[in-house]
């Protein structure tokens, strides 16, 4: 049975001819080669080689990224691809996310035009995958305060630091890490083999488990002078990346919303109690319109911001309230369809406890729920509260 | 080579279909799709282009939303679209000549389509077809191979599978193929869309659509399948038996 996506306003007949055939193409991959591995794929802990190599085929890395060898499609084509690849697993979707907006996206804004042509064309295309550097074991929701440093040596950079938390770090050709030089945020490029770096995988997570995770630990790494990336100072470096990322997200929660959604919608429609379906029960019913009211405004919204991206007039705070909002909902509707789903919701017959487990990182990386909120807040009162100093 | 490959638009397999006044609701079908048979003529269409470093052209004769079908064909690297209006259509026999006029009028060499359209089964355009060109017509072909002058075809026989070796004007009508078709990538539907879709007429194609001497008298739904029964504890056993016989005759 072909998936037919909740759509209850249209939203997607909004969208470009181009949009929606890439998004056919996407989602007839997900249906046909990830859902029916994604159980294997999680009780191994592993991102299948085999989903690197789709990607890089059908060509979506990099979605929005123009010139060498990058896609070019609109950044909503690029929300939609989130949505479709998360319909199947947030861990499918954090690996594009990671390698398109957080790894190639640096390069592609702030890269020499040497860099931009040495790795891009091979991002885009899958060969390399990237990862991205900036939490540390101490500095999460605070990675202002890091503590990794890059010295000038003269003739080479030399870096030390551990970094936390790092989606593909283990299986990575090449890590974007920022780290502070005399001070200032720096992003530096740190290949899989320079000296001094290496990048342990983190093991017993219960959640994201088709997700690679890692620690990047340098130790003395030398690494040459022109892997610096040098166009840009600060945390406007790390922050211009989390806000594509995170706008991706915004897009892909919908996708495990949706796929919760279904499967709840479907069981309570089977599920006899009491001489009949549980769906014909109002609690029940109510459980449902509630998941499909959700799930439209967070479609309505996702569409409206990747109008504003494509036409370049958004803020910040327009990704976080949109990213704070569809993960929540989406983790709430998974949480509401496990319910729904009595015992049986927590097997992996379904894929509602895998995308509610998932949905507790998402919510926490890319900026906590809270740090959204924090941000919100600052922009409707002027008043910062992340932290009590002024 | 010029390869030119007959597409037809069909409701999807999985779509509902409902009927109102004695005809299918078109209205209510919520997903067109190419028709599965002619993907299989469509993929093995670009596995001859790529040999033979020919041209596909992919014809289609339907209502406008058959458009979008020719762009998704465009998107896995068909490289001209043709859109054959079916204005004043009304039997398969009027298909055929249309599609047979398109085929001359694009030069064509090789025709590939499926062996019958997964909404009415008819099974008549490929050979029809041929049989208006007067060229060989092999069906319920799985593969179609090209060398020296030769299209070498696989279709099942009485003991297995045959081998057939034609030559000149030929149209291969495709059961299901050794290869799926291909998924597109972003840099072919990109480039899909911006390939045009030739639209033509059967006024352009200069093809007289004569009054058709068939008509549809009304379309009906599959009888619903009757409710299941259930036998509990061995009394039953010989029951079972001969309604599996001779009922649903499985056994
Ligand atoms: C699976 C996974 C993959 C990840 N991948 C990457 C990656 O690829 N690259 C990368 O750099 N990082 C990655 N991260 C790290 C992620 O970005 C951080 O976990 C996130 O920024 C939160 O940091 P923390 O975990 O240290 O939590 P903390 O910052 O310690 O937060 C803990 C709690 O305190 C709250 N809090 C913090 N500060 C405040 C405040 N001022 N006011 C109120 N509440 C506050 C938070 O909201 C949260 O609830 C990943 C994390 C996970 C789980």
């Amino acid at each position: 049975m072909a998936y037919e996506a909740l759509d209850f306003y249209d939203v997607d007949s909004l969208l470009t001819e181009e949009e929606r055939m890439v998004r056919d193409m996407v989602r007839d991959w997900v249906d046909e080669e990830v859902i029916p591995n994604i159980e294997i794929a999680c009780r191994d802990g592993v991102f299948p080689d085999e989903w690197r190599v789709a990607l890089g085929e059908m060509g979506v890395l990099g979605a929005p990224l123009k010139g060498y060898d990058c896609p070019g499609l609109s950044y909503t084509a690029y929300g939609v691809i989130c949505r479709e690849l998360e319909r199947g697993d947030s861990g499918l979707r954090s690996f594009a996310s990671v390698q398109g907006s957080l790894a190639m996206y640096p390069i592609w804004d702030f890269g020499s035009e040497e860099q931009k042509n040495y790795y891009l064309p091979k991002m885009a295309s899958g060969e390399w995958i990237g990862c991205f550097g900036l939490t540390e074991p101490d500095y999460g929701s605070n990675p202002g305060d890091m503590i990794t440093k890059a010295e000038d040596m003269g003739d080479h950079y030399l870096l030390n630091g551990a970094k936390m938390w790092i989606t593909n770090g283990s299986i990575a050709e090449l890590a974007v890490v920022w780290a502070k030089l005399d001070g200032v945020i720096r992003g530096f490029i740190v290949e899989k083999n320079d000296p001094g770096f290496s990048a342990p995988e983190m093991k017993g997570k219960h959640s994201l488990k088709a997700s690679v995770t890692s620690e990047l630990v340098f130790q003395d790494c030398k690494i040459p002078k022109d892997r610096m990336l040098p166009g840009v100072k600060g945390l406007r470096g790390p922050f211009s990346c989390l806000n594509n990322a995170r706008y991706g997200i915004s897009w892909g929660a919908l996708g495990s919303a949706q796929a919760c959604f279904d499967s709840a919608k479907d069981y309570a429609m089977s599920r006899i109690q009491f001489n009949h379906p549980i769906a014909s029960y109002q609690l029940v019913q109510n459980k449902l319109s509630w998941m499909l009211r959700e799930i439209t405004k967070g479609q309505l919204l996702a569409y409206h911001l990747g109008q504003k991206k494509d036409a370049g007039n958004w803020i910040p705070e327009h990704i976080s309230l949109a990213k704070m909002n569809n993960v929540d909902i989406a983790l709430e509707i998974a949480r509401v369809a496990r319910d729904i789903h009595g015992a049986n919701g927590i097997l992996d017959e379904y894929p509602i406890m895998r995308h509610m487990a998932n949905l507790e990182s998402v919510k926490t990386y890319e900026g906590t729920h809270d740090i959204h909120n924090l941000i919100i807040g600052r922009h409707i009162t002027g008043i910062q509260a992340f932290t009590r100093e002024a | 080579m010029n390869i030119a490959v007959l597409l037809k638009q069909v409701p999807d397999t999985t779509a509902k279909i409902t009927i109102s006044d004695g005809k299918v609701d078109e209205n209510s079908v919520s997903k067109w799709s190419m028709s599965p048979y002619d993907e299989y003529a469509l993929e093995s269409g670009l596995q001859l282009k790529e040999a033979t470093g020919g041209n596909l052209i992919a014809i289609t004769c339907g209502p406008e939303r058959a458009k979008k079908m020719l762009t998704d064909a465009a998107a896995v690297g068909a490289d001209t679209l043709v859109h054959i209006s079916d204005d004043g259509v009304s039997d398969s026999t009027h298909v055929q000549k249309l599609l047979t006029a398109a085929v001359k009028k694009f030069d064509s060499h090789v025709v590939l389509c499926g062996k019958q359209a997964a909404d009415t089964n008819g099974g008549s355009t490929g050979p029809g077809v041929a049989e208006l060109l007067d060229a060989a017509c092999v069906t319920l072909v799985s593969e179609v191979n090209f060398s020296e002058g030769n299209f070498t075809t696989i279709r099942p026989s009485n003991s297995g599978t045959e081998k057939v070796i034609v030559n000149g004007l030929s149209v291969f009508a495709f059961d299901k193929g050794s290869s799926e078709l291909r998924r597109p990538n972003v840099r072919g539907i990109m480039m899909a869309k911006k390939k045009p879709v030739e639209s033509i007429t059967s006024g352009d194609l200069g093809v007289n659509l004569d009054p058709s001497n068939v008509k549809m008298n009304s379309q009906n739904p599959p009888p619903e399948k009757p409710a299941g029964q259930k036998f509990e504890g061995a009394e039953y056993v010989n029951e079972v038996v001969s309604k599996l016989r001779n009922e649903a005759n499985v056994i």
